[in-house]
């Protein structure tokens, strides 16, 4: 009966003893190395263990690290990750199912459970892990040395960590066949990889003594390579196999993306901005720990590949490096003597700047770092000492004393509304059902009321019973908050808050997706009262379905559709809009980058406050090119306001005004009344 | 160090000014007060002064809506001492005025420095600063861009129309008109305003009867009324610059 011999043709007692000795040895070095690296998360950081709905967490694990749905999206790199990270996974079970077998199962039962067809299971399924690790290294290996996407790193750490993974898998192999040659059992081509390569090796008595000293040799080599393996693993990128289950199991399953972090305070309330080291979370830490520097989130960056100065995953590493250059002598009670965290490499004011808070790279991460809220705590100190650039100031300066980023007075936030037959109603002054939270740019920009109008008019010919709180909207404070300027995110929902309290109304509806996001996921409960919280195309969309809003015209364009980041990947609104266009009798030609990938206008995060600094192409224009590449499509459709003006502005520098038109969602619908 | 900062509050132009029914005068009911721009410039030097060398900021505001909120923003910069000037404003108030009110104030705090705006928006009989200067018999400086003190002298940077740059010195006491500080007055977030609410307080001290006299005296006011109308010139691009030259050279001045 085929049955697994441990040691099969290694006599010696010693050697046994040796190999288990060096690799538990080597594993409580790893395990030592890698507790004094973690021990700095939470030397350094603030440490506040999450532990609530553990299962959820658990699936989460299993979901992104087992499963790797994430790492997945991406057909080669998943592929590639899969097929080596699987197979490693395989050996590793089937080392430990080996030694489970002999020196725990054996000595309790006094019989082995490897033989007869679970163990030709066992081999047949450890060896065809061979070949699909050698695709996974292959496909890894030409893309690291030959294809070089700009997205890695290219460190000879990457590489030395791929050719030791390489060199156990070989050698492991290798004492297979050279087994198989010696033992000659039956069953071998039940171990075909190993079979095959056995045959191979010469055969015959006279062979037979040379045979055992390479067999011997490999029989030593291989776990001596696993202990190299075990006890550099910490400082190597293969840390992560430590770090991403860990990070992912702590990163918070409740909260919804579109939801940023209160700012941390201490016991007498004295917020604690992100000064140094010691002021971040000790999740944040592990972030860095946790990068496996595979530059998805630099690749889908929008100021990335504007030529601005911000890499998400600079920012991360940089966090990271300063974390592993300053945390071994780190004092967190002399303050003073901690370094700054801004200003280190990968995390300059520039680079903090130009984020627009797009979620493209948070969206991208397969192990769920999260770029955006340590890019935005640092923004916070920044702020905090008022260090931000003079527009910023103004604008901020502005919302605070108007309400607006425009510096109009807020008596003339509802001047687009004066002349409007029927007169919208003042929701603070009469029930309404739907309370339309108009916007910033809906209300104060002159190239833009004209679609607010029409979206009026819509809502009226619909028979929505609506109304807006003129004079006591303020703006919602959704990139206020990313700006990082907290107090004025606060005071701006304390005044809505109180506009809400003084209305009577079922549901808030609004045009603009930054208010949609900050009003739905970051509004205290007792402001919006449980009351749902709609973008303008959610609500078409049911009016629509219900029959309630009647298109009657088919207008047969073809266009493109631009998902708004705070609409599309911040709360996966996708379908409300398509629905709507294609019930105007428009075709929907997708982009490219759609949906959970679309680009970001380059507007958000409060950068359509800001300098604009130096760019080699601007993210709308890039947007707007992409489109035009598209056969035929002549209209460019958006559903955020400041999308508007961001592509009608892109279609001109671009000089393709005779080929695109950009049309806001309701204006297709008006179009089509 | 001691520097003291009168400010003032000014109509904020974001709002639509109405003349009231005398029509001599604007609406106040309709005003909405704001700080005169080169008084948070003159602030902000003040507090740059205090961050290089030390010494003490106190500003000065006469009691108009919204004046707290002035104060607490200087506070939350770094000034020490604030100080609201009580008094009734409401029937009318000019640098003349508001300059005798001052006197006794800030000659009672003994300065070193007397920072304020070189102007204001609505001020109809000149800057305040050379006014304050004359009754408290200091020298006074306008149009100030930069100062640092030395002793008990100040170097002044003024600048003067054209782009033209002077540098001088100053015996201190002195008052001086800030038209721009060093640097542009800074941010302070709302939440360090909210805690400064808390923890500072604001002083009040009477102006006592006011003495308008002295100052201009308006006989009507009222929003610019529109002239003729301009005219648009269309046409290429060529053309219009032509045309441009030529009602240039009409006006004789090519």
């Amino acid at each position: 009966m085929p049955i697994r011999i441990d040691f099969w043709g290694i006599p010696w007692e010693w050697a046994h003893l040796l190999i288990y000795v060096t690799v538990i040895g080597a594993g409580v070095v790893m395990l030592v190395r890698f507790y004094l690296q973690a021990r700095l998360w939470w030397k350094a950081g603030q440490v506040k263990l999450c532990w609530d709905r553990p299962l959820l967490r658990l699936w989460r694990v299993i979901q992104y690290a087992g499963i790797q749905t994430r790492v997945l999206e991406q057909k080669y790199p998943g592929v590639m990750h899969i097929a080596i990270a699987g197979s490693f996974f395989i050996f590793f079970l089937g080392t430990a199912f080996a030694v489970l077998n002999t020196r725990i199962y054996e000595p309790i039962f006094k019989d082995v459970f490897l033989k007869g067809g679970i163990y030709l299971f066992y081999e047949v399924v450890l060896d065809l892990f061979v070949p699909v690790f050698l695709l996974g290294f292959a496909l890894a290996g030409y893309r690291r040395w030959v294809v070089k996407p700009k997205r890695l790193t290219l460190e000879p750490k990457f590489t030395w960590m791929l050719l030791l993974l390489l060199a156990i898998v070989v050698t492991g192999t290798l004492v297979e066949a050279y087994r198989l040659a010696l033992q000659k059992p039956e069953w071998a081509p039940w171990s075909p990889v190993g079979y095959l390569i056995s045959l191979l090796l010469p055969s015959g008595s006279a062979a037979e003594a040379g045979l055992y000293q390479v067999y011997y040799f490999l029989y030593g080599f291989h776990p001596l390579l696993v202990v190299v393996a075990f006890i550099l693993l910490p400082s190597t990128p293969l840390l992560h196999i430590f770090t991403t289950p860990i990070n992912i199991f702590f990163s918070d399953p409740a909260r919804p993306v579109g939801q940023l972090a209160a700012i941390p305070a201490d016991k007498e309330g004295i917020p604690i901005y992100s000064r140094t080291l010691c002021n971040l979370t000790w999740s944040q830490l592990l972030n860095g720990d946790a990068c496996t520097e595979c530059g998805r989130c630099q690749e889908a960056c929008p100021a990335y590949a504007a030529g601005q100065p911000l890499n998400p995953k600079q920012v991360i590493l940089g966090v990271r490096n300063v974390l592993h250059r300053d945390g071994p002598a780190l004092d967190c009670s002399q303050p003073d003597k901690v370094h700054e965290l801004v200003g280190e490499t990968g995390l300059t004011e520039e680079v903090l700047w130009s984020c627009t808070s797009c979620g493209a790279c948070v969206a991208e991460c397969p192990v769920l770092i999260e770029h955006i809220g340590t890019i935005v705590d640092l923004r916070r100190y920044l702020v905090s000492e008022g260090r931000l650039d003079a527009m910023a100031q103004d604008a901020l300066n502005n919302l605070g004393r108007y309400g607006n980023s425009f510096g109009q007075s807020e008596r003339a936030r509802a001047k687009w509304a004066q002349a409007f037959e029927p007169k919208i109603k003042d929701a603070r002054k009469e029930p309404v059902e739907y309370l339309w939270f108009v916007g910033d740019y809906a209300s104060y920009n002159p190239a833009l009321t004209d679609i607010t109008a029409k979206t009026a008019e819509v809502f009226q010919q619909a028979g929505v019973d609506f109304g807006i709180l003129y004079e006591g909207e303020r703006n919602a404070g959704n990139d206020v908050r990313r700006v990082g300027e907290e107090g004025l995110f606060e005071m701006l929902v304390e005044k809505n808050s109180m506009a809400f309290a003084k209305s009577e109304f079922k549901a808030i509806v609004t045009t603009d997706p930054h208010s949609y996001n900050t009003l739905k996921n970051e509004y205290p409960a007792d402001a919006v009262g449980g009351r749902p919280v709609l973008h303008y195309a959610e609500l078409l969309d049911q009016l629509i379905a219900s029959g309630k809003l009647r298109l009657t015209k088919k207008l047969g364009y073809k266009v493109t559709y631009h998902d708004p980041c705070y609409l599309g990947r911040y709360n996966n609104v996708y379908d409300a809009p398509r629905r709507v266009i294609q019930a105007t009798g428009c075709e929907i030609v997708e982009m490219p980058r759609c949906r959970k990938h679309a680009l970001c206008c380059g507007a958000g995060g409060g950068r359509i406050w800001m300098e604009e600094g130096e760019m080699k192409e601007r993210p709308s224009e890039s947007r707007i090119k992409e489109a035009v590449a598209l056969e035929g499509v002549q209209v460019f459709v958006v559903a955020c306001p400041k999308d508007t003006t961001m592509y009608r502005d892109a279609v001109k520098t671009t000089g393709h005004e005779d080929r695109l038109v950009v049309k806001d969602l309701i204006e297709l619908v008006y179009e089509a009344l | 160090m001691k520097i003291v900062v009168p400010v003032q509050l000014v109509p904020d132009l974001v709002e639509e000014l109405v003349v009231d029914k005398s029509g001599k005068a604007l609406d106040l009911d309709t005003v909405r007060w704001i700080i005169s721009e080169p008084d948070d410039h003159a602030i902000e030097q003040a507090i740059l002064m205090k961050e290089k060398s030390g010494g003490e900021v106190i500003i000065l505001a006469p009691d108009f809506e919204g004046v707290d909120d002035v104060l607490f923003a200087a506070a939350a910069k770094g000034a020490d001492r604030l100080v609201k000037i009580t008094g009734d404003f409401e029937s009318g108030l000019n640098a003349h005025a508001l300059a005798r009110a001052l006197q006794p104030l800030v000659k009672d705090m003994n300065p070193d420095l007397v920072l304020t705006g070189v102007q204001t928006h609505n001020g109809l009989d000149g800057p305040i600063g050379a006014l304050l200067a004359e009754y408290l018999q200091m020298p006074y400086i306008g149009y100030v861009s930069g100062v640092s003190v030395q002793g008990n002298k100040a170097l002044i940077s003024k600048d003067y129309p054209g782009g033209l740059k002077a540098e001088m010195e100053v015996s201190l006491p002195a008052v001086l008109g800030v038209s721009s500080a060093e640097s542009a007055p800074r941010y302070v977030p709302i939440s360090k305003i909210r805690m400064v609410m808390k923890t500072s307080k604001v002083e009040e001290q009477d102006a006592g009867d006011l003495d308008l006299s002295g100052a201009a005296v308006v006989t009507r006011m009222s929003p610019p009324e529109s002239a003729e109308r301009a005219t648009m010139i269309t046409g290429k691009v060529d053309d219009v610059a032509a045309k441009i030259v030529a009602i240039i050279q009409e006006q004789g001045l090519l």
